[in-house]
């Protein structure tokens, strides 16, 4: 099945929920629907199944527009899934999967068919709910009322299945099998599937393609590993994220860092000396209490250069495993210039890095404030035969303030703040 | 019908055995008939004049009530079957089964097993007809006149009821109810209103009001006829979409159904028959909510089969409920509705706590 929406607008009570929306599924296809809450998702898979009937001009089923459709065609064409199903009646769940049979039986006194039945039995066996055809529905848990659900979309033969956040109030176990058995159906009987997901992970994870709504317009359609970056995270949802991929999968995935706003950047400005993963949780908090941070030397693929990077941090770069070059240091010192404290994470030092400790002295030469983490140990991860800790040492004895942990930091960089 | 998979049936390990009947409901339902067939003739032969029932110096025999049934036995007997008995047993049916097929519906429509044929404010709109046709000077329970008020003014109330409901061709069902429930209390003032001036007349109503059927004749079995039975048919042509509709009207929309189209037929088709009921015989409770109920616990949720039953078991339940108001005193006549209410609450009330530990009401 090939579906094509083109220019597709919705309004309610003249309130555009849809603004020109298009795009097309080919078949086979496993698309993912993505947004904010309220950015027009269900309302799209509404208009496609035309519950909500004034839109349908713009929707093509097969070259066929959607309005010379009867409701029995549409409903053979698309399944849907809701988010969940729930009744107060005894329906036994062969009773709910054959209610998919309705659009397909024409006479209203026919009984049901050899042929109905058969397509039931097949379709409650692929999703593995023949075990328990005959239990009350209502008495099913979340997971497996949904498996029946999908069954009793599977009975309507349908050309599209429609999922409609088809696993907010499963577990995680229950959301992967959902998943799972979404997928199986998409590649054996390659029906087509449109998904609103919430998570992103999960979209990622078994889309082809993803279509990010935001505010009733479509911001980006692709495959995950396009449409899901940082930029397009924060645009849509407003929230900060890291996106990586998984080592052993190659999926995207994100992590979400805080919900922040990026413009209150202008308060203290500050360098930070950091390296192996020490820096990450200084310079996230350091941001999210207002300063203007700058880092460096980092080495590419150190996982506080990543953790800058995320940040939007500045950062004196070098390439990666290499010694700090000369041009690296200067381009330090002036970051250090700028700055008017220098925090020294406590990372591991080396002889590759040991200069971003000479840089702490040059700002304490410059009458900089320098700040060092001491995390109640020794100050640093000495690679170097104890020179780096009596390099920190001098440091101290030069008029560097040992801070316990970031909280500490922050208390004293106010008060530097306070007589600056 | 039969949708069993054996190997879904083999493979229930848990001893979820589905009882009896629901796997075999073409028989419950021919059951039901039989039951409805043997109900009404032990009806008829119950009653002050009859072989069965408490003792009368003029008690006649079976042969003699058999006889009279063919029309022998002399004139007062042929009346008394022919013009009394038969037709009373006959409206008993019919109304049994419209209330409890128009009580079946209901629930579908408004998605809930609480709702009654009532809901819509068809009892009190009778009321108010059949109180105001006393009033007016029109013999509440004789003639054509009162029904035929009371019926209209239960359609009426059914339109003003149905039109709160309805938003831009929509009809939602949750204002639905609270509309039918505010304008029942409504018009229920209007009644009292119209008690407390009917004065003397106000004792031709009690009957009405608490439901009875003693005023069968020919000419109400025929008027009620109509509705019931064209009313089933309805209802039954759309049990598979009543199925769907339970599940919610998006769902059902997404399987083929209209449930705009839905809904509105089906309270058309339920409030006919529920106003022919009520018109001729008063305010009937409990048999549109309880018979649903009973017949459900036996073959289940599918309306397909729900239907033929609780409309059969209705018409045999208020058969039996007359049969018990014409003989549990003797020499009185106890309105039917006590009856019902006698029996449907307690009944009621069990099916409550029988539903606590499922969360089902079924």
């Amino acid at each position: 099945m090939k579906l094509e929406v083109s220019n597709l607008s919705y309004s309610f009570y003249g309130r555009k929920v849809l603004r020109e929306i298009s795009f097309e599924i080919g078949e086979g296809e496993f698309l993912g629907l993505m947004g904010p809450n309220g950015s027009g998702k269900t309302t799209l898979l509404r208009c496609l199944t035309r519950y909500l009937p004034e839109a349908t001009r713009a929707i093509l089923v097969d070259m066929k527009p959607l309005h010379t459709l009867s409701d029995r065609e549409v409903a053979s064409t698309f399944a849907v899934v809701p988010q969940s199903s729930s009744t107060d009646f005894p329906f036994t769940v062969k009773d709910v999967v054959l209610m998919g049979r309705i659009p397909h039986i024409r006479s209203r006194i026919a009984s049901t068919s050899r042929k109905d039945i058969e397509v039931v039995s097949a379709a409650m066996e692929v999703t593995g709910c023949a075990s328990f055809a005959d239990r009350p529905f209502s008495e099913l848990s979340g997971g497996e009322r949904q498996r029946v659900v999908i069954a009793r979309a599977l009975a309507q033969a349908p050309k599209a299945l429609l999922l409609d956040e088809p696993t907010v109030y499963l577990d995680i176990s229950g959301q992967l099998e959902m998943m799972d058995l979404v997928r199986r159906l998409n590649q054996e009987q390659s029906l087509t599937v449109l998904a609103v997901l919430h998570d992103i992970n999960l979209a990622a994870r078994y889309c082809d393609r993803i279509a990010l709504l935001s505010q009733g317009s479509l911001e980006a359609i692709g495959p995950p590993e396009e449409v899901i970056n940082s930029d397009t995270i924060l645009n849509v949802y407003g929230v900060d994220v890291a996106v990586r991929k998984d080592p052993f999968t190659h999926d995207v995935f994100v992590m979400p860092r805080t919900v922040r706003s990026r413009a209150s950047r202008d308060g203290m400005r500050v360098h930070v000396l950091c390296g192996g993963g020490s820096g990450g949780p200084v310079m996230r908090q350091l941001v999210d209490s207002g300063c203007s941070l700058s880092t460096g030397v980092l080495n590419v693929l150190d996982s506080d250069y990543e953790c800058a990077s995320d940040l939007q941090i500045p950062i004196v770069a070098e390439v990666p495993f290499a010694q700090i070059s000369d041009e690296a240091n200067d381009e330090n010192l002036k970051r250090i210039d700028e700055a008017s404290a220098v925090v020294v994470s406590r990372f591991p030092v080396g002889p590759g890095n040991f200069k971003n400790l000479e840089a702490a002295m040059y700002a304490l030469d410059k009458g900089k404030r320098v700040m060092v983490m001491s995390g109640g140990g020794p100050p640093s991860i000495d690679f170097i035969g104890g020179k780096a800790d009596a390099y920190i040492k001098r440091l101290v004895e030069a008029g560097a303030t040992l801070v316990e942990d970031v909280e500490d930091l922050i208390r004293q960089l106010a008060g530097t703040e306070a007589v600056a | 019908m039969r949708t069993g998979t054996s190997k879904a049936d083999a493979g229930q390990g848990r001893g979820h055995s589905s009882p009896f009947f629901r796997r075999n409901p073409v028989l419950f339902i021919i059951l039901l008939g039989v039951l409805l067939l043997v109900s009404a003739l032990v009806s008829v032969l119950v009653g002050t004049l009859g072989p069965i029932g408490p003792g009368h110096p003029e008690r006649i025999s079976f042969s003699q009530a058999v006889d009279a049934l063919f029309g022998g036995g002399g004139d007062m007997y042929v009346t008394v079957f022919w013009e009394l008995r038969i037709p009373r047993v006959l409206l008993a049916g019919l109304v049994g089964a419209s209330l409890a097929c128009a009580g079946t519906a209901m629930q579908a429509v408004f998605r809930n097993p609480m709702a009654d044929p009532f809901i819509i404010g068809v009892s009190s709109g009778a009321a108010v007809g059949a109180s105001s046709a006393g009033l007016l000077g029109l013999t509440a329970l004789v003639g054509v006149a009162a029904p035929a008020l009371a019926f209209v003014c239960a359609l009426a109330t059914v339109m003003v009821v149905y039109k709160m409901g309805t938003v831009g061709g929509r009809v939602y069902v949750d204002t639905l109810l609270l509309s039918g429930v505010a304008l029942a209390a409504f018009l229920g003032a209007v009644v009292s209103f119209l008690i407390y001036f009917a004065g003397e007349d106000y004792h031709q109503l009690i009957p009405w009001l608490l439901g009875s059927l003693a005023a069968a004749r020919w000419s109400y079995v025929a008027m009620i006829a109509v509705p019931a039975v064209a009313g089933t048919v309805t209802v039954l042509l759309f049990g598979r979409e009543l199925n769907a509709l339970l599940l919610g009207e998006e769902t059902a929309h997404n399987l083929g159904a209209d449930p705009e189209f839905l809904k509105k037929i089906m309270l058309m088709t339920a409030a006919l028959m529920t106003a022919g009921a009520v018109a001729f015989c008063g305010i009937i409770g409990f048999v549109g909510l309880i018979v649903p109920h009973m017949m459900r616990i036996v073959v289940g949720a599918d309306h397909r089969k729900l239907i033929p039953a609780a409309t059969l078991f209705g018409a045999s339940f208020l058969i039996w409920a007359d049969a018990l108001s014409r003989t549990v005193i003797q020499g009185e006549e106890l309105p039917v509705g006590i009856i019902t209410a006698l029996c449907g609450g307690p009944f009621f009330l069990y099916l409550l706590r029988r539903s606590r530990g499922t969360g089902v009401m079924s």
